[in-house]
């Protein structure tokens, strides 16, 4: 699994080029959140690894993508595929909570901006 | 009783609160923290000065803003929120409440703790459970111990003595939207294993002993609690609807005075309060507590700007008390307009969030509709009898035009308006008519204007161009020129596109002067382009394309609002071409490149520019020798939005 995450994050090399070495993001499963996959910068690129972990935090992931059963399969599904397409309507249908662990301006400073469009981060904006 | 009062007979009766007798039914809501203050919780002369006005709204209850009780600022959600942990900051409470009173209202205070979305100066929030925030504007959560549970109630109850000791007659405590209360009523944040976590009965129980702790305080004294109707969490496992209206009877049972019925969270992944929202979208949920809780008052306003929409309901008992915040910020006046049977001339909140986008940008809030909101403090803002009673020519009948035209004839100036157009209002009214959220809003905006300038006797002649002839047929007729023609399309930024010629300006297609085909594409993704994307996908059923340099669209609209057209142009199924350059244009279509460098062609019939404005500075070369004061405003001197246009357009005209 770890390994067609890898091959996915490099498809959409655009998305993470911008990241600082380190900057980590992680797929959870609501059901068992114990239980990361972690995208994190490497010095070769992105890198894949699945984790066992105690709580959000502990992930050091500056965004944790926390799907229900079915969302995650839906995911795991389009891990070849359309997967940004995927995660985005997942978060907009509520599947998928997207937990952001640090400030905005953190993260655009960690080179986030690309990705959180990718994931439609302007249907976030707050009190509407 | 006063004229309009007879018409709204249900929202100017008489009510009680407690021991109190209300004048009416009208709370003003302490809707959102101003920003006003000092970043160490003082009242500054700002805010005191703005509440002056807010006394003086004619609400028979008026709220003041949430502050935060306690001394670490764990509860502090803005930049410059007032606090309310210490006697130090009395004086400036007192003063307060002591001229809400004078006006014959019933003051209440706020007690704000944020919980989640708190801790702004400390770097962490206090949360029942270790569950992160769905928004990157807050901080990471710390999860609260029994004994801090135990000491945050208590700190309420000292603000609330507090309070009341400063002169208020009742406080009020918010979960609204998705403050510390909310958090632990909801299912979604609220993940705890003790008596504060579990069920509902257990969820509920924080706020339970927390108007329990407030009410023996302050025993005297009625307390009111903002309570979600709904909380629009519920997809990401927060409250339902049901679970909602149980904590509401769970506060009934611990002798809450009054619910204020709200909506929404601040993370909630939909609209609440927004443009999109039609007026009284949201009544139900007031009609539905107050048929739960006959016995206890009901205030509710969320959505609801119109005080006809609110004497209707208090009238079908769907609530006790209109609660009104941002409609009184647009406009301080409107219960008196509506007393006084001039609802004509209010100018309607427009729900474009300025005031929300501001705050979480850490400044002080203010308003598209009130440019003197936030200044009241400011000799400078306010309306004064001009000493020199000038004849005043405004060339352009937008609302930078229409705005400094009322301001200087409130002052006494003798104003007449020219435009070229048939109507007034400027590119407003062709926004309004391809806006797909609430044409209506917007359009308030120039019936506002018309219903003002006719009662100010503003002479407005429209079909009329000014230009160097026309200057030169009136010369010496007036003392003050302002321009206010506006922007047009900034055709010469495509210059260098082959085929340019062949594209049709936004503005003609917008006002209807000009038709599209059946394939269009619209280059520039700003505010201008995408509405009029979206109103070509949606009312003319066109294939429209979107092109834009930038790597986002929505680059110039609110931040409150960029999501509305993210959603809308997924929704509709319209294509936005990020990062790409419009290249050639022919009778088929565009030829386009992308970042990569990669070159496509595009289909169309037409192709429309929505890319650029270029202000109207000519005309400012051409009358500077002509007139003895020469001003310009709004999109004339800096195209920008209808906010800037209408400070600048007021600003003016409280100068001429």
């Amino acid at each position: 699994m770890p390994a067609a995450w890898r091959a996915a994050a490099r498809r959409h090399e655009e998305l993470f080029a911008a990241l600082d070495p380190g900057a980590r993001i992680a797929l959870v499963a609501r059901s068992a959140p114990t239980q990361a996959l972690l995208w994190q910068m490497g010095e070769q690129g992105v890198e894949a690894e699945a984790v066992t972990v105690e709580g959000h935090a502990a992930t050091r992931a500056s965004i944790v993508l926390a799907a229900d059963d079915e969302a995650l399969a839906q995911v795991c599904a389009a891990v070849d595929g359309a997967l940004f397409e995927v995660l985005r309507a997942g978060i907009r249908s509520g599947r998928i909570v997207c937990y952001m662990l640090q400030r905005r301006c953190v993260l655009e400073e960690r080179g986030f901006d690309e990705l959180l469009d990718a994931l439609g981060f302007a249907f976030m904006g707050a009190c509407r | 009783m006063q004229a309009g009062a007879a018409h709204l007979p249900h929202l100017f009766q008489p009510g009680r609160f407690g021991r109190y007798e209300i004048k009416n039914r009208i709370k003003y809501g302490a809707c959102c923290v101003s920003n006003y203050n000092t970043r160490d919780g003082f009242i500054t002369e700002r805010e005191i000065a703005r509440m002056k006005v807010i006394a003086r709204t004619g609400c028979g209850i008026i709220t003041n803003q949430g502050a935060y009780p306690d001394p670490l600022g764990e509860g502090k959600a803005y930049f410059r929120q007032v606090a309310i942990f210490d006697d130090k900051f009395l004086p400036q409470f007192e003063r307060i409440a002591q001229d809400i009173k004078s006006q014959g209202a019933m003051a209440i205070q706020q007690i704000l703790h944020a919980g989640r979305y708190g801790g702004i100066d400390i770097g962490y929030c206090i949360q029942p459970s270790d569950v992160p925030q769905t928004l990157p504007h807050f901080r990471p959560p710390k999860v609260m111990t029994t004994a801090e549970i135990r000491d945050c109630i208590r700190q309420h109850a000292d603000a609330a003595r507090r309070a009341i000791r400063a002169g208020f007659d009742g406080t009020e405590v918010t979960s609204f939207m998705g403050y510390l209360l909310a958090n632990f009523n909801s299912r979604f944040t609220n993940q705890r294993t003790d008596e504060y976590g579990g069920s509902i009965e257990n969820r509920g129980r924080f706020m339970r002993e927390l108007i329990d702790g407030i009410k023996q305080a302050t025993p005297e004294h009625p307390l009111v609690v903002r309570l979600n109707g709904a909380e629009l969490m519920d997809r990401w496992g927060g409250n339902t609807e049901d679970e909602c209206f149980e904590l509401m009877r769970q506060a009934v049972e611990v002798g809450v005075d009054m619910i204020s019925v709200t909506v929404g969270w601040q993370e909630a992944p939909e609209s609440s309060i927004g443009r999109d929202i039609p007026p009284g979208y949201w009544n139900y949920l007031s009609e539905r507590a107050k048929k739960m809780f006959p016995d206890t008052l009901i205030t509710f306003g969320n959505r609801l700007p119109d005080p006809r929409m609110a004497d209707d309901c208090v009238r079908d008992g769907l609530f006790d008390y209109w609660e009104v915040c941002r409609p009184l910020l647009a406009d301080p006046e409107l219960i008196h307009k509506a007393a006084e049977g001039r609802l004509d001339e209010v100018r309607r909140c427009i729900g474009s969030l300025n005031c929300l986008s501001r705050l979480f940008r850490d400044l002080p809030y203010t308003c598209t509709m009130n440019p003197a909101l936030g200044h009241e403090v400011e000799p400078e803002y306010q309306v004064t009898p001009a000493a020199v009673k000038k004849k005043v020519m405004v060339i352009g009948a937008g609302p930078a035009g229409m705005e400094c035209a009322i301001t200087a004839a409130r002052r006494g100036h003798d104003v007449t308006v020219f435009d070229k157009a048939p109507r007034i209002g400027g590119n407003l009214h062709a926004y309004a008519m391809n806006d797909l959220a609430r044409p209506d809003d917007l359009l308030s905006v120039i019936r506002h204007y018309e219903v003002v300038a006719r009662k100010l006797g503003i002479t407005v002649r429209l079909n009329t161009e000014v230009h160097a002839k026309f200057m030169r047929s009136v010369l010496h007729e007036y003392d003050v020129c302002v321009v206010a023609a506006g922007a047009a399309t900034d055709r010469s930024r495509m210059a260098h596109v082959e085929g340019a010629e062949r594209m049709i300006d936004a503005l003609d297609v917008a006002h209807g002067r000009t038709q599209v085909g059946a394939r269009v594409v619209v280059v520039g993704g700003g505010k201008v382009g995408l509405t009029l994307a979206e109103s070509l996908r949606k009312r003319d059923k066109a294939t429209v394309t979107v092109i834009e340099a930038d790597k986002r669209i929505a680059g110039d609209v609110k931040p409150s609002f960029k999501w509305r057209h993210a959603s809308w142009v997924e929704e509709l199924g319209i294509p936005c071409l990020t990062s790409t350059t419009l290249l050639k244009v022919s009778e088929a279509g565009v030829t386009v490149r992308n970042a990569k460098g990669v070159e496509s062609f595009v289909e169309a019939d037409s192709v429309v520019l929505a890319a650029g404005a270029a202000p109207a500075h000519a005309l400012f070369h051409e009358f500077e020798w002509m007139v003895d004061e020469l001003h310009g405003v709004g999109d004339a001197l800096i195209p920008r939005g209808l906010e800037q246009a209408i400070q600048d357009g007021f600003r003016l005209g409280v100068r001429l």
